[in-house]
């Protein structure tokens, strides 16, 4: 047993991977986070209270996990899913009763969707009552805005794609709202997400590519940078 | 650091199990239990069924844009041997559709695309057209076929029928329906009594049964308003003004008397006056009950209504008879003696109220009565009613069910409606029409089928054309005056009480027209509607076999039957051996009851039509249950030329 483990282990294919090795001393453990790629962020040192559940109640990390989830569902939801008027409410119908599954899919999506906002927003309180906006974490503090308004956003042009009542009427209502913006830039806002000037095959693709990729590519983007600096500034 | 530990071991253990519950309810779904079931039902069978594979099944209708899936269960559809199978498994009663070609949501409404019952059904938040019930299954025929009657939807046709007598379209929205002829209210206040008048508006029905009047459960005031309102409009159309009454009438001896009646009872009968109105519910069904006319309308009135119809009424479908002044007088004197309300009350005087104009008329126009009835010095009430021209898509969150109780769903609402429109408040104004509850179904299934659907133009069974005949000249003016279209249909033209006569002189001989409108008896003397003898000159009667010969024939109806005895000998042999015939005709007062007798057909019928009635009866008149014997040329020349013999 311990023979095959040590000949793994020295194994050119082992090593390729991991270059460095057991972390048995100070020297190998330091290494074995600097070179991975996902314990790099793990600060240098985390003060002990940090560690406690309670200071941060974990809902940072759980809106990540959510955001996983999500990412998840939605590449198998986009399996099944056409962004046309002609198709969307159909495919629906079919990821409900048709689909292995796909109704839990679809519901899995749902709530986690909702259980992310939520959480996202209690992430920020908690923040803001640790006081862990002040300096030197303020700029962490704005991405994390941004990145709050994205999960805002990422509900809200998920809401269009069933193209049922609920979701034309949803739309109609938050782009008329767009339309309120003042200086004549209403028009425009509420015409550049519709891509012309009703609900129709044109507003349901672009809440589609906006919801599937832009978003949540520069969500992900902005999560790395938030995380990064939360771990260089001696946080979990 | 304990507790956490236990926490995240349940919380890892409780997701495994959400995880598993969706593949299980998955493995578990309701279809497969169908399916499983069909295929052990058909294994049990004495005939061979081909089992199912397991799987959702579905009809794809690219023109409908339809994906249907309750086949995945309904799995007998097409299968005959299913048909004493309990549901889901038994096949579909044979109809004129392919389920492979219209697909089931179409016709039956529901969710297609479900795999569930529930969901299927359509009863569920979020699907608006849930499936018919069966009694209104027929409302979706009306989606493409908009022709006059539809093979084999019987309550359709009888609810499109009733919203046209009903005039529906008075006051709703109706595509396709046209308003129906109903008498306009110029000179009620010289025709009818307000005694008579308030009763009616109050309930017609009291006093005629069979009116198409509705009620519209007026108060005492609002009837007796209205009847002031409608009694101030004394003038008739195109200004005519009422004949005086001949001497005879205002001032007869008691002996006098007594022979005008007689007479007129005479000439009440022959004219078949009860052909088209019933007396007291007895007698046709076309025109209004005449039981108590003379309590309802003034005797000037009638004596002049009797003289000229459309004098009084233009367009009214009533015969001008052609009765002496002596002959008027008396029918006239016969219905004021005997069609008597003894019940009514003596008409009062009575003062109106000095606003009663103003408020008739707002009465008048709150209840729409210009929908249907025309008033001089007012406009045509235009639609008032609800839009119905898509009331088979509305949804249900936009009925207000009130405090009727009744079953949520569209079909019970409109029959609710139909039936005591009141039920749902107060404040509605539609009256009670008094159907039957068949009726209101009827009327329901015809309404439902308008759901405003765009269906593809292929689809579609055009509305049966509108006939432009209109005959011109003498014979034109006769037909008018007559109104001969009232049961008579002529190239498509006319309402069908009678015979179409459209090949009348194809089909009748000359001298038999003529005797006929001279004594109409009739073919079949059990039947109300006969024939009115018109008591017309023999100069027009001249004039319609006239114009009859020269129109209503038909060349392909020409043709000679041989006229030697041997024929007719072989002819004989059919009749009584070959085709049994004399098992519904009579010859010589010998053999059944069903179809006329035909002793004396040769005086009637032409040979040609004879002969090319023999051959397909159907052609000739369609729905005729005389049966296609599919006679080869020789045998019906040979039964015609025997049927020609009999004089």
């Amino acid at each position: 047993m311990r023979e095959t483990f040590r000949a793994i282990t020295r194994s050119q294919a082992w090593r390729s991977v991991f270059r460095h090795g057991l972390p048995l001393s100070n020297r190998t453990r330091a290494e074995a986070v600097f070179y991975n790629f996902f314990l790099h962020v793990h600060p240098a040192k985390v003060r002990r209270r940090s560690l406690k559940f309670t200071y941060t109640w974990g809902l940072g990390g759980l809106s990540a996990g959510l955001f996983i989830v999500l990412v998840a569902s939605g590449a198998l939801l986009m399996l099944y899913y056409r962004p046309s008027v002609q198709q969307a409410y159909g495919d629906m119908k079919d990821l409900q009763f048709v689909v292995s599954s796909g109704q839990f899919l679809r519901n899995m999506h749902r709530w986690a969707a909702h259980a992310m906002v939520a959480m996202v927003f209690l992430h920020m309180l908690r923040v803001f009552y640790t006081g862990s906006y002040r300096p030197p974490k303020e700029f962490n503090w704005v991405i994390g805005v941004v990145l709050f308004v994205f999960t805002v956003l990422l509900s809200y042009t998920g809401y269009l794609l069933p193209w049922d009542q609920l979701a034309y009427w949803g739309i109609s209502v938050g782009t008329n709202m767009a339309r309120s913006v003042p200086f004549g830039l209403g028009e425009r806002i509420s015409f550049l997400l519709l891509g012309g000037n009703i609900v129709g095959e044109n507003a349901l693709v672009r809440f589609y590519v906006l919801h599937c990729f832009v978003l949540p590519v520069a969500a992900m983007v902005l999560m790395g940078i938030h995380f990064w600096r939360v771990r260089k500034d001696g946080g979990v | 650091m304990k507790p956490l530990r236990a926490t995240f071991a349940i919380v890892a253990v409780l997701f495994l199990v959400v995880l598993a519950v969706s593949p299980l309810k998955d493995y578990l779904r309701e279809w497969k239990k169908y399916q499983t079931g069909y295929n052990s039902l058909v294994a049990g069978l004495p005939q061979r069924v081909k089992p199912v594979d397991i799987g959702i099944r579905q009809v794809w209708v690219q023109k409908l844009d339809r994906v249907d899936r309750c086949v995945t269960c309904h799995l007998g559809v097409k299968e005959p041997a299913l048909h004493a199978a309990l549901e889901p498994y038994r096949t579909h009663p044979r109809i004129y559709h392919d389920v492979d070609d219209l697909g089931c949501t179409f016709c039956h409404e529901g969710q297609g695309a479900a795999t569930e019952y529930r969901e299927s059904v359509g009863n569920v938040k979020y699907w608006d057209r849930p499936i018919l019930p069966r009694a209104y299954l027929e409302a979706s025929c009306a989606k493409c076929h908009r022709e006059n009657d539809v093979p084999g939807a019987p309550v359709l046709n009888l609810g499109r029928k009733l919203i046209r007598e009903s005039n529906c379209a008075g006051c709703h929205r109706l595509e396709a329906y046209q308003k129906q002829w109903i008498p306009a209210l110029d000179g009620i206040g010289e025709k009818v009594n307000r005694t008579w008048l308030v009763a009616w508006l109050k309930h017609p029905k009291a006093y005629a049964p069979s009116t198409k009047m509705p009620d519209f459960l007026l108060s005492d005031e609002e009837a007796g308003t209205l009847a002031d309102f409608l009694l101030s409009f004394r003038t008739f159309p195109r200004e005519a003004v009422l004949d005086p009454l001949p001497a005879a009438l205002t001032s007869p001896g008691d002996a006098q008397k007594a022979k005008l009646v007689e007479l007129g009872a005479t000439k009440f009968r022959e004219a078949r006056c009860i052909s088209c109105h019933p007396i007291n519910g007895k007698g046709g069904y076309v025109a209004p009950e005449l039981g108590k006319i003379a309590s309802k309308v003034g005797e000037q009135w009638l004596y002049n209504y009797v003289k000229q119809p459309k004098r009084l009424q233009p367009g009214v479908l009533m015969p001008r008879y052609r009765f002496s002044p002596e002959e008027l007088a008396g029918v006239v004197a016969y219905m004021e003696s005997e069609f008597v309300d003894y019940d009514m009350e003596k008409p009062a005087p009575h003062t109106p109220d000095p606003g009663f104009y103003e408020k008739g008329r707002a009465l008048f126009k709150k209840y729409s009565c210009g929908g249907c009835h025309g008033l001089p010095g007012m406009a045509r009430a235009e639609e008032t009613g609800p839009d119905l021209s898509a009331i088979g898509a509305k949804k249900l969150y936009e009925i207000d069910f009130g405090r009727s109780g009744i079953e949520q769903t569209l079909p019970s609402y409109l029959k609710t409606k139909l039936l005591t429109p009141h039920v749902f408040g107060e404040s509605m104004k539609m009256p009670q029409f008094g159907f039957r509850e068949d009726e209101a179904e009827a009327i329901a299934v015809a309404l439902l089928g308008n759901t405003g659907d765009r269906i593809p133009p292929d689809l579609i069974v055009p509305a049966t054309p509108q006939s432009a005949f209109a005959p011109q000249g003498e014979f034109g003016k006769l037909v008018d005056d007559l109104a001969c279209l009232g049961c008579h249909v002529m190239n498509g033209r006319g309402r069908l009480v009678a015979t179409d006569l459209s090949l009348e002189a194809g089909q009748a001989r000359r001298t038999w027209i003529e005797g006929y409108f001279k004594i109409p008896y009739s073919l079949r003397p059990v039947l109300t509607e006969r024939m009115p003898n018109l008591f017309l000159s023999d100069g027009e009667i001249k004039t319609l076999v006239d114009y009859m010969e020269t129109s209503f024939i038909a060349d392909t109806l020409e043709h000679a039957v041989p006229s030697d005895p041997t024929a007719a000998a072989i002819g004989r042999g059919l009749y009584y051996e070959r085709y049994g015939c004399q098992s519904c005709h009579q010859i010589g007062a010998k053999g059944g009851y069903v179809g006329p007798p035909l002793d004396k057909l040769a005086v009637r019928l032409t040979p040609g039509w004879i002969f090319h009635w023999l051959k397909n009866p159907q052609g000739l008149k369609p729905g005729t249950i005389e049966p296609n014997n599919n006679l080869s040329d020789a045998e019906a020349d040979a039964l015609a030329a025997f049927l020609l013999s009999l004089k």
